[in-house]
């Protein structure tokens, strides 16, 4: 462990690194999986086979591919319009913090449109009448009682969507970010002690799901807080 | 930018060439994983405290943190400790192909034996007391009531983990192995086409997760003919 000693600011950094990829991604992974969700629910059919093509190839390629298809992809496109305006110009890339994020939102996005599919049409329909009797509007009714019925469905599943996402964020150091991982790396290549280090990567990463999980238990009591009585 | 359609028909072939050690990897550590699964879930039930405990903190530990990070520590930090490397285990653990194997087949034993779990936990508690009141022993009860059920209900899980283990596969191309996904990388890095080749994999492992999900589709239905209502 003396090892590690000089290195512990480093993995701080790392780790706060991973906590802004988590946040930044975990709130496009909500808005792919509502927009999901939402395209699969409507009647449009166009917006049907876009979204079921979405789960389709998100769900069944490995993250990693999906993760270098974005960066090297983008920063082909990238460097293209860069040569428009300067023909000097080798190579430009999207931020590797943003091209992961994007990456891994939508991979687990596509998770998070059929947990939150079936949590919508787990709701009681007699809950949405009833709201349809009370005079609320549409936007009233998706806000004030669909949301809320619907997240209680969908808390135990996204729960596990969560804990995919920050282990995925593993993976942007392959694309060199500086997050944990690639903090560690670097901290081989001068203390030569990989196993030390990736044991501290590795007990980062721990951490962070036991936080995510007793979040999750937290939120999903208070999600439930109203039905403790008879239950 | 140009979308170069000889290079993927140039680049299909030599990836090909790569799928058999995916296949490797993916049948050996399902098998391994599988076998481990059982194993753990054996001790997790088995009632008896000092098993069930180190066996949670086992599946707590491998979840917990990233399959990258689980690849890392066995291919580039286990030769750090001078004990592993006078072990038996020696010979496995200094190939990469050997340390994907090993990996792959410990994190997915740790998943494996919490979805077993859940199928034993559905099976209606009845039919194990109903056994047990014909003197049926506890093994027997475990081997021929519980077992066949138990498969029944978490092939459905069993048959999502199989995709998540074949996309994991991928990962094996980090620790330098020349799987689908490392020739892609190799491809990538030779001729900078990352749409091209990239998607083109893509397709390829799309493939085989449609055909491990239509295979299991079809055990599932043979496995429940019996169980299935007439219409």
């Amino acid at each position: 462990m003396a090892a590690v000693s000089g290195w512990w600011d480093d993995f701080f950094w790392g780790s706060l690194v991973v906590v802004e990829l988590f946040f930044v991604a975990l709130i496009m992974t909500v808005l792919f999986g509502l927009i999901g969700a939402g395209a699969k629910l409507s009647n449009s059919r166009v917006a049907k086979s876009i979204a079921s093509g979405y789960t389709i190839v998100f769900r069944g390629t490995p993250e990693i591919l999906v993760l270098l298809l974005f960066y090297f992809g983008s920063a082909i496109i990238l460097t293209a319009i860069a040569q428009i305006f300067d023909p000097e110009i080798k190579f430009v890339d999207f931020p590797p913090f943003w091209a992961g994020s994007f990456a891994i939102a939508l991979i687990i996005g596509s998770y998070a449109t059929e947990t939150f599919r079936g949590a919508f049409l787990g709701v009681d329909p007699g809950q949405i009448e009833a709201a349809r009797a009370l005079g609320l509007s549409n936007l009233q009714t998706f806000i004030y009682v669909r949301i809320p019925a619907m997240w209680r469905l969908a808390l135990p599943p996204f729960g596990n969507h969560m804990l995919s996402l920050v282990k995925d964020t593993a993976l942007v150091a392959i694309i060199g970010l500086e997050e944990t991982l690639f903090v560690a790396e670097q901290a081989i290549a001068y203390t030569a002690k990989p196993f030390t280090m990736y044991i501290v990567v590795g007990a980062i990463y721990l951490g962070f799901s036991t936080i995510i999980t007793l979040t999750v238990m937290g939120l999903e009591r208070y999600a439930n807080r109203h039905l403790e009585v008879w239950r | 930018m140009s979308f170069d359609f000889e290079l993927i028909l140039d680049s299909i072939p030599k990836m090909l060439v790569g799928i058999g050690l995916t296949f490797e990897l993916l049948f050996l550590s399902l098998a391994l994983g599988t076998a481990l699964g059982i194993f753990l879930l054996i001790l997790r039930i088995s009632g008896r405290w000092y098993l069930a405990a180190p066996t949670m903190v086992y599946i707590y530990i491998f979840r917990g943190t990233p399959i990258l990070v689980q690849i890392f520590i066995i291919y580039y930090g286990l030769p750090q400790l001078e004990f592993v490397r006078d072990s038996i285990f020696w010979p496995i653990l200094k190939e990469p192909f050997g340390c994907a194997i090993v990996a792959l087949s410990l994190n997915t034993g740790a998943y494996l034996s919490e979805i077993f779990r859940g199928g034993v936990l559905g099976v209606d508690r009845g039919l194990t007391e109903a056994a047990a009141a014909l003197g049926i022993s506890v093994r027997q009860r475990f081997i021929y009531i519980t077992s066949p059920i138990a498969i029944r209900l978490c092939l459905p899980a069993y048959s999502n983990d199989v995709v998540s283990l074949m996309k994991s596969t991928a990962l094996a191309s980090t620790i330098t192995l020349l799987d689908m996904m490392g020739i892609a990388r190799t491809i990538v890095a030779e001729t900078y086409a990352p749409y091209e080749v990239f998607i083109s994999v893509m397709v390829i492992y799309l493939v085989i997760t449609w055909a491990i999900q239509r295979t299991f589709a079809w055990i599932e239905k043979r496995m429940s003919r019996h169980v299935r209502r007439e219409a």
